[in-house]
C-alpha cells in the first residue's frame, strides 16, 4: 500500500478523527483485554466455581497439567490432521470446480448462488441436519446403505472421522470456489492468450500461466480454511459430543469439556492461553508468507 | 463441425457437473425440507419416500407447541442478530472512514483487528463466561449483541476500509474545504454514496450473529438462546420428534438463506478479506 493519494490528516482534524476510532478501540479494549487478563491470571492459579474472585498462586502447575494429559495431545493431533485433511481436499475441490464450471459461472454469474446456499448455514444446524440423515431409523443414508448390502455405523469409531471430514469439506467446498473463482477470472485473457499463440497446449498454459497466477489465491484460501477447520466446535459437539470415548474432541471441545464439564478451570485456560499462542506463531509465520508472495 | 459436437458434449458435461455439485452440496437442506413436509408415517417409511402429499402440520406444531418453545428462539436470535449487526455497523463505520480516508489507525488497528480474525474463539469463551455472571449478562441478549458484534468486527471493519476506499474523493474533499465537520460529512456524504456496500457488510453481519452457536451454548440458559442452540435441545430433552425438529430447522436457516441469496454478488469479496492484507 502506497501512502499517496491518501489524505492525510493534520491538528484539529486529526483530533477529531481519533474520536471516529475511540468507540471501536474502546470496545476491543473492553471486549478482548479483560478476558485476556483473566486467562493469564487464572492459569497460573488455583481457582474452582466456588472461589472464582480469590485465585491463588500455583505457578506453572497448570501448564505442566495440560501438558501432561494424553487428551490434550489427542485433541491437538485431531484439531491438526481434521484441518489439514478438510483443508487439501477443499482447495483441491474448489479448484477443481473451477476450472471446470468457469465457463458456466461466467456465462451465467446467478448460478454460483446455489452453489455457496451451504456456508449461509449455521454448522450446528447443518450437523443436527447430518443426525437426521445419519439416523438408525429415519436417516436416509443408512437406509440406502443397508439397501446394497453395507452395515456400518457412521458414526462409530471406524468412520467417525471421516464422516465428520466428510461433512466440514461438503460445506465449505463451496468456500473455496468462491474465493479461487475470483482470483481466475482477474487472471488478464491476453497471458492465456499470449501463451496459447507461443504454441503452448492446455496442459502448458496451466502449468505456466493459470498455476503460478493462482498460487497466492490458493495459499490464501487454504490459511483461511485451515484456521477456520482448527478451531471446529459445532457440528462436532452436535454430533457426537467430542466421543466415542475423546476421538473426536478438538481442541475447541478440549477446553469446552475441561471448563464445563470437569470445571477444571485452570486447565482449560492454561490450554486456551497454549493455543493462543500456537495461533500468533501461525500468524507471524505464514501472513509474512502470503504477504510476500501477494505483490502489494 | 466435429469441433462443435465435442464444444458442444463439454457444455453439456459442465451442466451435469453443475447440478450434481448442487444437488450433493445442499443435501442436508434438501433432506431436511423433504422431512419436514412429511407426516410421521411417510418419515419412518422404510425405504425412503421421495414422492408424498406434503402437509404443514410440523410448522402447526413447532409454532403452537408451548413445550417447544421455538418462537422464544426464534425472536431471540431475531433481535440478537440485528442488534449485533446494528452496533458492529455502528462501531466499525467511523473508525473505517478515519483510516480509509484521513489514515489515522491504519497502521495499528487494521492489522490489530484482521489477526482477530485468526484467534480461536474458544479462549476467550472462559473469561467472557466468568465475566457476565458478574456483570448480570448471562442468558441477556444485550450480552450475546455484544458477542456477535465482536465476532463480525473483523470482517466488516476490512470491507468498509475497502469500500471507502474506493469512493471518489472530490466530494468529501469538497466538504472537507466547505468546513464540514467529520461526522457531518460521514452523515451526509459516506453515509449515503456507501449505501449498497453497507447494507452488504449489515447483511453478512446478520448472517454470522445468527449463526453463531459455540457463545450460545456457554452463555445462554433459556431467556437468550437462539435457534441455533435451541434446535439442538430439540433431538436431546424429549426423544426426537423428526419432523418438528425439520420444520425448526427450515425456519431457522431460512433467514440466512435467503439474505445469502440476495447477496451473493458481495460474498467473493468477503471471502478474501478475512486475511489479506494488514
Amino acid at each position: 500500500m502506497s501512502a499517496a493519494g491518501r489524505t492525510i490528516a493534520f491538528g484539529q482534524e486529526r483530533r477529531a478523527g481519533y474520536w471516529l476510532l475511540a468507540p471501536l478501540i474502546a470496545f476491543l479494549v473492553i471486549t478482548l483485554g479483560f478476558p485476556l487478563a483473566t486467562d493469564l491470571v487464572y492459569s497460573v492459579s488455583t481457582v474452582s466455581f466456588t472461589a472464582l474472585w480469590s485465585p491463588h498462586w500455583r505457578g506453572l502447575g497448570n501448564f505442566v497439567d495440560v501438558l501432561q494429559d494424553p487428551v490434550f495431545w489427542q485433541a491437538a493431533g485431531f484439531s491438526l490432521r481434521f484441518a489439514v485433511i478438510a483443508t487439501v481436499a477443499e482447495v483441491a475441490l474448489g479448484f477443481a470446480l473451477v476450472l471446470i464450471l468457469n465457463p458456466l459461472l461466467e456465462r451465467h454469474g446467478w448460478l454460483i448462488a446455489f452453489l455457496i446456499l451451504p456456508m449461509m448455514i449455521s454448522p450446528a444446524l447443518i450437523g443436527i441436519m447430518y443426525r437426521l440423515m445419519l439416523n438408525d431409523f429415519v436417516g436416509i443414508i443408512p437406509q440406502y446403505l443397508d439397501m446394497i448390502g453395507i452395515d456400518a455405523n457412521l458414526l462409530g469409531p471406524q468412520c467417525v472421522f471421516g464422516t465428520l471430514v466428510v461433512i466440514e469439506v461438503l460445506q465449505w467446498t463451496p468456500f473455496a470456489l468462491l474465493a479461487l473463482l475470483a482470483a481466475y477470472q482477474a487472471i488478464p485473457a491476453e497471458l492465456v492468450e499470449a501463451a496459447r499463440i507461443d504454441g503452448g497446449g492446455s496442459l502448458s498454459v496451466f502449468r505456466f500461466v493459470t498455476w503460478p497466477l493462482m498460487l497466492p489465491a490458493l495459499g490464501i484460501t487454504a490459511f483461511i480454511r485451515f484456521i477456520d477447520s482448527f478451531r471446529v466446535f459445532d457440528q462436532i459437539y452436535v454430533l457426537t459430543g467430542g466421543g466415542p470415548g475423546t476421538m473426536t474432541t478438538s481442541m475447541s471441545l478440549y477446553i469446552y469439556r475441561a471448563f464445563f464439564e470437569k470445571q477444571q478451570i485452570g486447565l482449560a485456560v492454561a490450554a486456551s492461553l497454549l493455543l493462543l499462542v500456537a495461533a500468533v506463531l501461525l500468524l507471524r509465520v505464514s501472513l509474512t508468507r502470503l504477504l510476500r508472495n501477494e505483490p502489494a | 463441425m466435429k469441433r462443435r459436437h465435442r464444444t458442444r458434449a463439454a457444455q453439456g458435461l459442465r451442466w451435469l457437473v453443475y447440478l450434481l455439485a448442487v444437488l450433493l452440496l445442499n443435501l442436508p437442506v434438501i433432506v431436511t425440507l423433504l422431512t419436514s413436509l412429511k407426516t410421521d408415517a411417510d418419515i419412518n417409511a422404510s425405504p425412503p419416500i421421495w414422492l408424498f402429499h406434503p402437509t404443514f402440520m410440523h410448522y402447526a406444531e413447532i409454532f403452537s407447541d408451548p413445550t417447544l418453545d421455538f418462537p422464544h428462539y426464534l425472536v431471540n436470535s431475531t433481535s440478537i442478530a440485528l442488534g449485533a449487526t446494528l452496533l458492529t455497523i455502528a462501531l466499525a463505520l467511523p473508525a473505517a472512514y478515519a483510516i480509509a480516508r484521513l489514515g489515522i489507525g491504519a497502521s495499528f488497528l487494521l492489522p490489530a483487528v484482521t489477526n482477530l480474525r485468526v484467534l480461536p474463539l474458544v479462549i476467550f469463551a472462559i473469561p467472557f463466561y466468568l465475566a457476565y455472571q458478574a456483570l448480570g449478562l448471562l442468558d441477556t441478549r444485550l450480552g450475546m449483541m455484544i458477542i456477535g458484534c465482536l465476532i463480525n468486527l473483523p470482517l466488516a471493519l476490512i470491507m468498509l476500509v475497502g469500500f471507502l476506499r474506493e469512493l471518489p474523493r472530490e466530494l468529501d474533499e469538497a466538504a472537507r474545504v466547505d468546513g464540514a465537520t467529520l461526522l457531518g460529512i460521514l452523515r451526509l456524504v459516506i453515509i449515503p454514496l456507501a449505501r449498497p456496500s453497507i447494507m452488504a457488510v449489515a447483511i453478512l453481519s446478520f448472517i454470522y450473529a445468527w449463526n453463531e452457536f459455540l457463545f450460545a451454548l456457554i452463555l445462554t440458559t433459556r431467556h437468550a438462546t437462539p435457534v441455533t442452540v435451541g434446535a439442538t435441545y430439540f433431538i436431546t430433552s424429549w426423544g426426537v420428534r423428526w419432523g418438528a425438529t425439520a420444520a425448526a430447522m427450515v425456519v431457522s436457516v431460512l433467514p440466512p438463506l435467503l439474505l445469502g441469496l440476495a447477496s451473493h454478488r458481495f460474498l467473493a469479496r468477503a471471502t478474501t478479506a478475512g486475511a489479506v492484507k494488514g
